[in-house]
């Protein structure tokens, strides 16, 4: 073995990614695709809550991909969640901002004229999902409108709390990262929110 | 209502508000379905993309920084290991015979010193002698 087998390589030391190790490349964004796939159904139902727009949950949840594959993609696979979910928040947050902004504004100018009949339909809008049957779906969407519409009545902080520990399953110090917060006020928040719901649905539920 | 009665129905609403949102998450639509996997896709190559720019552009800082540093060590060896600087090494053998030969001339000139020091004597005589003859003169 020669002396300089011991040395580490160059891109050992570089924090970029490695061109000589495709293969160690690839597996890290195959890593990534799996666990993408995995959170983008909940992130968007997530988005969707807070944002109550389609559309503008899923600028916010690719918005939150790319940042994820670009800047933390080398980070242990373990971290993604958290991170992810920091930066779909902040991306929420920063929407929620500009839609004020731009509230304010376009209160003085008139609204587009929507013409359904140009709007382009969607075969895959009518494709059924299937499974549960519709008489049950329906009492489900009325609960989950309720909780919806409650969800978004929090203060933002204890609907993040909320909706990252039970929705996400986040634990509290996960929370707390991707909260960007101690902790105790994720407790504070949760518990909080907790009780809140609790006195707005408890009776219906 | 007591402790255990509100915990037990936290627990119920935080069951049955999870299963309503995993419920609302696999009844997502197909179209949502489809729009999430083109954007996680896009993401992805973007970031492939991004990231094998990034790379190349490195690329030159990374050359010019190893250029630096072989200019450096090749400085730093020329300095050290190169030939004798005059200042510093031990004189050459030509050197030390010039040096030699013009302390020869310097000693031979020593040699030659009392030889002036007899004839400084006699001008000394000389002066003396006519200083006392002049003297001696009577006055025209």
């Amino acid at each position: 073995m020669s002396r300089f087998d011991t040395l580490p390589s160059a891109w050992m030391v570089w924090d970029g990614p490695a061109p000589a190790r495709g293969g160690a490349v690839l597996e890290q964004t195959q890593e990534l695709d799996k666990f993408l796939a995995e959170i983008e159904r909940r992130a968007f139902r997530m988005a969707q809550v807070a944002l109550r727009d389609a559309d503008d949950a899923m600028d916010v949840v690719q918005d939150a991909m790319l940042k994820l594959a670009r800047n933390y993609a080398a980070r242990p696979s373990a971290e993604w969640r958290p991170l992810f979910y920091r930066i779909l928040e902040n991306g929420i947050r920063d929407l929620q901002r500009r839609r004020s902004v731009r509230k304010r504004f376009m209160v003085w100018l008139p609204g587009p004229k929507e013409d359904p009949e140009n709007e382009a339909q969607d075969p895959l809008d009518n494709v059924s999902d299937g499974g549960t049957p519709v008489p049950e779906r329906l009492m489900q969407a009325e609960a989950m409108d309720k909780l919806e519409s409650s969800l978004r009545a929090l203060p933002k902080r204890q609907r993040e709390a909320f909706m990252l520990r039970n929705f996400e399953g986040l634990d509290v110090a996960e929370t707390a990262s991707a909260m960007g917060c101690s902790e105790g006020s994720v407790k504070t928040h949760y518990s909080r929110a907790v009780h809140t719901l609790r006195e707005q649905l408890g009776e219906v539920w | 209502m007591n402790e255990e009665t509100l915990d037990s129905a936290s627990s119920a609403l935080e069951e049955r508000s999870r299963a309503l949102f995993q419920d609302s998450v696999a009844g997502l639509d197909m179209r949502t379905r489809s729009r999430l996997t083109q954007a996680r896709h896009a993401a992805l190559e973007a970031a492939d993309r991004g990231s094998r720019r990034s790379w190349l552009m490195r690329l030159p800082v990374w050359t010019s920084a190893v250029g630096v540093t072989a200019a450096a060590v090749l400085g730093v060896a020329l300095w050290f290991g190169g030939p004798q600087s005059h200042h510093h090494g031990p004189m050459p053998t030509a050197d030390n015979q010039m040096k030699f030969e013009d302390l020869d001339i310097i000693a031979a000139s020593d040699e030659s010193s009392g030889d002036a020091m007899d004839m400084l004597q006699d001008d000394i005589d000389f002066y003396a002698w006519a200083d006392k003859t002049a003297s001696n003169e009577p006055i025209a």
